[in-house]
């Protein structure tokens, strides 16, 4: 009777400590991930004085002044809507090609098209910048939301190709031919019975080309200006000649981050299906 | 009759010439300029300015405000392009004005400065209009000036009965008198950061007799240029705080801004983060005094860190030099100066208005360190940041204590072939 009792015991102290090992361990991997996100909230709610300070101080009364100020005087609202609106376009646009792109690729096996795309995403983003430029001036488009959502088009839309190419492979061209045989035409049978099934693939590829472009500096840099500025751009607002900002620059990045945080841990559920469905096939 | 025929001939004239009046008032209406800007002080103090002058001539302003970085690769690649709508941007004529210039890209602004006299070019500082010159073409005209000083600690200084160090010898003295590592308190802090470090680092160069080169030859070997190289490691090994191989202007002055160093070398421009009691503990403790003297004498930089050009590809290159004439004019100027942005301008240095937001302290170094000094603080080339690269291997292995001698001749070696590719 003691000897179980003490084999019981003994048992569950040894779960305790792998259990508390386990969360040792992840503690120790996920630390590293998030310390710069603590730094970053920390910093965003202290003066400056006490930011830089070494070392660090640890309790300190929070301001909000620098979350008021990037409202109120570097008007982020509007680089707010602006990324918004880029990011949503680029996106939306990128869907409406890149599905049915993705699905004739699966469907006919257009491989040298897909390489085609595929280049167009290997190049680095520079190389187009000059060109698209010259481009867009002559166009007088530098400085409005379609060239930016053009410009950002250039990484969505293969990406959701390359994402949704094989999505539809995975499914059997039965299907189609049976919603056919039911009247539906090619284009029915898309939209009422593959997209249905495919659904987290669309919502990882739409995830992931929407954060590249609400995060994307390169191309804002140089296509934006006073009137379509997006947010990447509008954080060095706080750095200046001779004097950085830091809080109102963490505050901006704690702006920046927080809707790509919320995103991604609503959806990840979906991302990590979308990254492997398919990746396995009958 | 005659006589009311001579009065209707004088009412039309007047009438007439009061309608050209109007005209003349806004003798650019409908224009549009696009002006490309850096966030800096002098930005922040013309902005609310900017109206007045929409108002005047009727020429509408589109104003870009950009981080430095930024900006620069948004002129390369609008300027490389060949089709920028730019007119007039703000630029930095030590690191920018070889290679714009090399490629064509300003408008050559003396014609325009010799036709209209309102500009007054004599009451420029002639070394800041050097500056802006290459090649006999005035690429820009200069809005903000920086010399480099000592910041130290009035009340340490006082309490320990040393006076303000205005040798080297002194200067090393007094860092050594104050360090203090156990208690975190350093005796000097300066940048150290391999290519941040070269500008600061320049004047120590200058005053040790030394410069990166002479008529074309690197001289970065020789021995007073060694020596530069040496003290300032030395300084910054022992006297200065951990971690110093890390620091540029951010790092370094917050540490004496927090009151953990007695002493900090750097542009003049950082004097306002110091008054500024949200960035900074030590305000009012803050002395300023002119670099110390080497054996070649007290030779700080004294340059002009930015500028304001005319695009080559502007289409309204007359509307262009109105404004840059207005935003450089005696007025402007003026009020820039009263908003912390030191200027190039005597007039504005003269007037007490001018010089009402500096501390009194300040303005006498300012003026000190004008004369003697020297018109550039980083190698003079096209290639600036690769040669700030070179000559900051020199200054990383003087702060770890290696070869000197070893360092100093292989990157006289490397600057020589930066020089040589230019010719």
């Amino acid at each position: 009777m003691s000897d179980t009792m003490v084999t019981s015991n003994r048992s569950r102290r040894k779960k305790q400590l792998r259990n508390l090992g386990y969360w040792v361990v992840v503690a120790l991997i996920i630390l590293p991930f998030l310390f710069p996100l603590i730094w970053m909230l920390l910093s965003s709610l202290k003066v400056q004085a006490d930011i830089t300070r070494v070392p660090p101080v640890w309790s300190f009364t929070p301001t909000t002044q620098h979350y008021r100020a990037v409202f109120a005087e570097h008007d982020f609202a509007h680089y707010i809507f602006n990324s918004g609106v880029i990011a949503l376009g680029s996106t939306a646009f990128s869907l409406l090609l890149g599905l049915p792109a993705a699905y004739s690729i699966a469907r006919f096996q257009q491989t040298k098209f897909s390489l085609g795309i595929l280049v167009a995403r290997i190049a680095p983003g520079i190389t187009f910048l000059i060109p698209w430029f010259m481009l867009f001036s002559r166009l007088r488009m530098v400085d409005t939301y379609t060239s930016m959502i053009l410009a950002h088009m250039l990484v969505g839309l293969p990406f959701i190709v390359w994402v949704m190419t094989p999505f539809f492979e995975g499914i059997p061209v039965e299907l189609e031919q049976a919603a056919m045989i039911d009247g539906a035409s090619q284009a029915g049978a898309f939209f009422r019975v593959l997209l249905p099934l495919t659904g987290p693939g669309v919502i990882t590829s739409s995830i992931l080309a929407f954060v590249f472009s609400w995060n994307n500096f390169m191309f804002g840099v140089v296509l934006t200006g006073a009137r379509t500025k997006t947010l990447p751009v509008a954080v060095f607002n706080f750095m200046a000649y001779s004097e950085i900002n830091w809080g109102g620059l963490m505050a901006a990045a704690v702006i920046i981050t927080a809707p790509v945080i919320v995103i991604a841990l609503i959806a990840q559920k979906y991302i990590i299906q979308g990254l492997t469905a398919g990746a396995v096939k009958e | 009759m005659k006589r009311l025929l001579t009065a209707l001939m004088v009412i039309t004239i007047l009438v007439a010439m009061s309608f050209s009046v109007l005209a003349a008032e806004q003798p650019f209406k409908g224009t549009t300029l696009r002006i490309v800007l850096s966030n800096h002080p002098w930005t922040d103090a013309i902005r609310p300015l900017l109206s007045e002058f929409e108002e005047a001539t009727g020429i509408r302003l589109q104003v870009e405000s950009l981080f430095e970085d930024q900006l620069s690769q948004k002129l390369l690649v609008e300027f490389a392009s060949g089709t920028s709508t730019i007119d007039v941007f703000m630029q930095r004529p030590l690191q920018e004005a070889k290679q714009f210039q090399e490629n064509g890209w300003y408008t050559d602004l003396r014609p325009f400065a010799e036709a209209d006299q309102d500009i007054d070019l004599d009451d420029f500082f002639p070394s800041a209009l050097l500056a802006e010159t290459v090649e006999g073409v005035l690429t820009g005209i200069p809005i903000v000036t920086e010399q480099e000083i000592i910041y130290y600690r009035k009340d340490l200084f006082e309490q320990a009965g040393i006076s303000v160090p205005t040798t080297m010898e002194e200067f090393e003295a007094a860092a050594a008198h104050f360090h203090d590592p156990e208690n975190s308190f350093f005796g000097f802090v300066s940048r150290g950061q391999r290519a941040a470090a070269v500008t600061q680092f320049s004047s120590f160069l200058y005053s040790f007799g030394g410069n990166f080169d002479v008529d074309g030859v690197a001289t970065l070997n020789t021995p007073e240029s060694i020596e530069a190289f040496t003290y300032y490691g030395d300084m910054l090994r022992n006297y200065g705080p951990p971690g110093v191989l890390n620091m540029s202007w951010p790092q370094a002055l917050a540490i004496f801004a927090q009151g953990n160093a007695a002493m900090y070398t750097d542009a003049s421009v950082f004097y306002s983060n110091m008054l500024d009691p949200e960035q900074s503990d030590v305000g009012e403790l803050v002395g300023f005094a002119q670099f110390p003297a080497g054996r070649a004498g007290s030779r700080p930089y004294s340059v002009v860190s930015w500028g304001i050009s005319m695009a080559q590809t502007s289409k309204n290159k007359e509307a262009a030099w109105e404004f840059i004439k207005w935003a450089t004019g005696k007025e402007i100027t003026l009020a820039a100066q009263a908003g912390q942005v030191p200027s190039a301008r005597t007039s504005a240095w003269e007037n007490p208005e001018g010089v009402k937001s500096f501390p009194a302290q300040l303005v006498e170094v300012i003026m000190a360190s004008s004369e003697g000094s020297m018109p550039y603080d980083r190698p003079n080339v096209i290639g600036v940041g690769e040669a700030r690269d070179v000559v900051g291997t020199v200054i990383v292995t003087a702060i770890e204590g290696g070869d000197v001698a070893a360092a100093a001749n292989k990157a006289n070696r490397d600057y020589q072939a930066i020089l040589d590719r230019e010719k």
